[in-house]
C-alpha cells in the first residue's frame, strides 16, 4: 500500500457504551501530508481527545481505519505507537525529575542514544529558552516551563506523525512565539504535525490545514484561506461591554446578515459587511461615549469568525445550514 | 533499542519520580515490617518459641503482600489520575516493560523493610535464623505475584475503588490469612478458601526460606503459587494492553 500522507484516518466511529452513550467520533476522515500542520478544531467534547487516543491504540475505533505511514494503527498499535508522539492535553508530572532530565530520559526510551539525547535536549531547551530551568527540580517549575518540557518530551525524538494538544496553554507569550517556531520546524524537517486547539486565533498563523470538529463529526475542512474565502471582506466588530445589558446590535449588523455573534464574558463580536463599517462605528463610538461599552474594535473577518459561524456559540450546529442560520443575536445571549 | 534497555529507562523514570517520597516510603516499609512482628508479638502476650517463629518468619511475607497489594495500586492509582499513566503508554515501549520496571521499583523498595523485619523478629524474640539462599528467589516470586495482582487491579479498576480495595485487602492479609500464625487456627470454610489463593503459599515458601531446618514447602503451595505468579503477569500485561 502506498499513501503520500503519513496519517491517513477514513471513516472512523467511536460510541462510548455506558448511560449516556457518547458518540465520539463520527464518521471522521482525513489526511495529515509530511512536511504539514494540520490543525484539528473543535470545542471541548468535540471528539478530539478520542482521536488521538485511537491513534495510539489506547481506544479501540468501531468502525473506519487509521494508518500512520503504511502501518494499520487499529490493528498494530504497537507498530504505530513507533512512528507516533505525542503531547498530551494534561501535562505529564515529572515531579522528582528536572526538565533536562525528563527530555533526555524520554529520548533515550524513544531509542536516541545518549549523546544524541542530550544534543537534541539542549538544543530544544535553547530554542524554547527553558536555559534557566533546565535544571530546575519540577516541583519548583511553572504551569507554562512545564508545558514547554511537555512540548520537548514529545519533539526530542520526533515520530512520523507528532500530535501536540494544545501546546500553548499556560505558555507565555514571548516563549509562545519560541514554541510555534519550534513547531514549525518539527514539519519543515518532515514529521507531519497534527496540532489539536481551541485557540484558533494563533492557530492561524501556523497550520496549512485545518479539520473543524463538531459533535464528533468533520464539519469543515481545508486551508484556512480557503475556509476564510467565504467571508472574505466581512468585518469583525468585537465590543467590550462596561454594564450589562449589553446594547442592541445596530441594524447593519443584522442587514449584513452576521453569523458568528459570539459571547465571552463581557466581549462580544459580531461580522458585518464593510459597506456597515461608518455606520456600526458610529453606533459603537455613542455607547462608549455613554458608557455602556468599554471599547470596541473593527478588524477583517477571522478564522476565529468562520470557526464560530461553523460550531455556533453555544453548541453544536448544523453544518449544513445555511450561513445566517446560526446567527445569534448577541443582545440576546447576555 | 531493546526492551531490556527501555525497562531500565522506564525504570530510571519512576524511581527517580518517587525518589523524593523514597526515604519515607522506605521508613514506612521498615516501621510496617517492624511493627508487624512487635505488634503481633503485644497481641500474643509472651509467644512460645513456635508462635514466635511463626511471627518472626510471617512478617517479611506481609511486608512483600502490602508492597505489591496496596502500594503498587496505590502508584498506578495515582498516576492515573495525575494523567501520566495514559501519556506512558503512548511510548513506544512493549507492555510488559511497564510492569517489568515498576516490579523492579517496588521490589527494590519492600527490600530494607523485609531485611529488617526479619532481624527484628529474631531480636525479638531471640531466635537464630538460618536462612537459605534461595530465599532472595522465593521473595522475588512472592513479590512478583502480588505487584501483578495489585497492577491489575489498579488498571482495570477506577482509581477511588481501587484504594478501597487495597485497604480492605491488607486486614484479610494482617488479620485473616495463614500468615503470622498457623493455618488450622482459622474456621475450617476460611482455610479452604486459603487453599486456593496465594497467600498462604507465599507465607509457606519465605518461611521455608529463612527456617529451612523447621519449615518445609508443601509441593501443592507450589503450584498454587507457580499459577498465580503466571496468571497475575498474564493479567497485568493483559490489563495494560486494554484499550478504551
Amino acid at each position: 500500500m502506498s499513501s503520500v500522507s503519513t496519517l491517513r484516518i477514513e471513516g472512523l466511529s467511536k460510541r462510548y457504551r455506558g448511560r449516556s452513550g457518547v458518540q465520539a467520533n463520527d464518521d471522521i476522515s482525513f489526511d495529515v501530508a509530511p512536511g504539514s500542520v494540520t490543525g484539528l478544531l473543535g470545542h471541548n467534547g468535540a471528539g478530539k481527545t478520542t482521536l488521538v487516543n485511537q491513534v495510539v491504540g489506547l481506544v479501540r475505533p468501531d468502525r473506519g481505519s487509521i494508518h500512520v505511514d503504511d502501518v494499520d494503527a487499529v490493528t498494530r498499535p504497537h507498530l504505530a505507537r513507533r512512528l507516533v508522539s505525542i503531547q498530551a492535553q494534561a501535562n505529564v508530572p515529572i515531579t522528582g525529575l528536572t526538565p533536562r532530565l525528563a527530555v533526555e530520559l524520554v529520548g533515550r526510551i524513544r531509542g536516541l542514544n545518549r549523546p544524541e539525547a542530550a544534543r537534541r535536549t539542549r538544543l530544544l531547551l535553547d530554542a524554547l529558552d527553558l536555559g534557566p530551568w533546565a535544571d530546575t527540580p519540577a516541583q519548583k517549575v511553572s504551569g507554562g516551563i512545564a508545558r514547554l518540557t511537555a512540548f520537548a518530551m514529545t519533539a526530542v525524538a520526533p515520530g512520523r506523525l507528532v500530535v501536540l494538544d494544545e501546546p500553548t496553554n499556560d505558555v507565555d507569550p514571548v516563549r509562545r512565539r519560541l514554541l510555534w517556531t519550534e513547531i514549525r520546524a518539527l514539519a519543515d524537517n518532515g514529521s507531519a504535525v497534527l496540532l489539536v486547539t481551541h485557540n484558533v486565533r494563533e492557530a492561524e498563523r501556523v497550520v496549512d490545514h485545518l479539520v473543524v470538529l463538531d459533535d464528533g463529526r468533520v464539519i469543515a475542512a481545508g486551508t484556512p484561506a480557503a475556509l476564510t474565502a467565504p467571508m472574505r471582506g466581512d468585518l469583525t466588530i468585537e465590543i467590550q461591554l462596561s454594564s450589562a445589558p449589553a446594547p442592541e446590535w445596530p441594524a447593519v449588523v443584522k442587514d449584513a446578515e452576521s453569523a458568528g455573534a459570539h459571547v465571552a464574558d463581557q466581549r462580544r463580536t459580531a461580522t458585518i459587511r464593510p459597506e456597515g463599517a461608518a455606520d456600526v462605528v458610529r453606533w459603537a463610538q455613542e455607547h462608549v461615549d455613554a458608557g455602556r461599552l468599554e471599547r470596541y474594535s473593527l478588524t477583517p473577518a477571522s478564522l476565529e469568525d468562520v470557526y464560530v459561524r461553523l460550531v455556533g456559540v453555544d453548541g453544536p450546529a448544523d453544518a449544513g445550514a445555511p450561513a445566517g442560520a446560526t446567527a445569534v443575536q448577541a443582545g440576546a445571549v447576555a | 533499542m531493546t526492551a531490556v534497555a527501555q525497562t531500565l529507562l522506564l525504570a530510571q523514570w519512576q524511581f527517580r519520580r518517587q525518589a523524593q517520597m523514597l526515604p519515607l516510603l522506605v521508613v514506612v516499609q521498615v516501621l510496617m515490617a517492624v511493627a508487624t512482628v512487635i505488634g503481633y508479638g503485644l497481641l500474643v502476650g509472651d509467644p512460645s518459641p513456635e508462635v514466635a517463629l511463626y511471627l518472626a518468619t510471617g512478617a517479611p511475607t506481609v511486608t512483600l503482600i502490602t508492597v505489591g497489594l496496596v502500594m503498587t495500586p496505590q502508584v498506578v492509582a495515582q498516576s492515573k489520575t495525575e494523567g501520566s499513566f495514559d501519556w506512558m503508554r503512548t511510548l513506544p515501549v512493549p507492555r510488559p516493560a511497564f510492569l517489568c520496571a515498576d516490579l523492579l521499583v517496588w521490589s527494590l523498595l519492600a527490600l530494607p523493610g523485609m531485611v529488617l523485619g526479619v532481624l527484628a523478629g529474631a531480636l525479638r524474640f531471640d531466635l537464630s535464623l538460618s536462612p537459605a539462599p534461595w530465599v532472595v528467589g522465593a521473595a522475588l516470586v512472592v513479590s512478583v505475584t502480588a505487584a501483578s495482582v495489585g497492577y491489575a487491579m489498579a488498571t482495570l479498576l477506577p482509581p477511588a475503588v481501587a484504594m478501597l480495595l487495597t485497604q480492605m485487602l491488607i486486614f484479610a492479609v494482617m488479620l485473616f490469612s495463614p500468615v503470622s500464625y498457623p493455618a488450622d487456627r482459622l474456621p475450617g470454610w476460611l482455610a479452604a478458601i486459603h487453599e486456593y489463593l496465594p497467600i498462604e503459599p507465599m507465607a509457606q515458601l519465605v518461611r521455608a526460606g529463612l527456617a529451612p531446618e523447621q519449615f518445609d514447602v508443601p509441593g501443592r503451595a507450589l503450584v498454587v503459587l507457580g499459577l498465580w505468579c503466571v496468571a497475575s503477569v498474564l493479567g497485568a500485561v493483559a490489563a495494560l494492553r486494554r484499550q478504551g
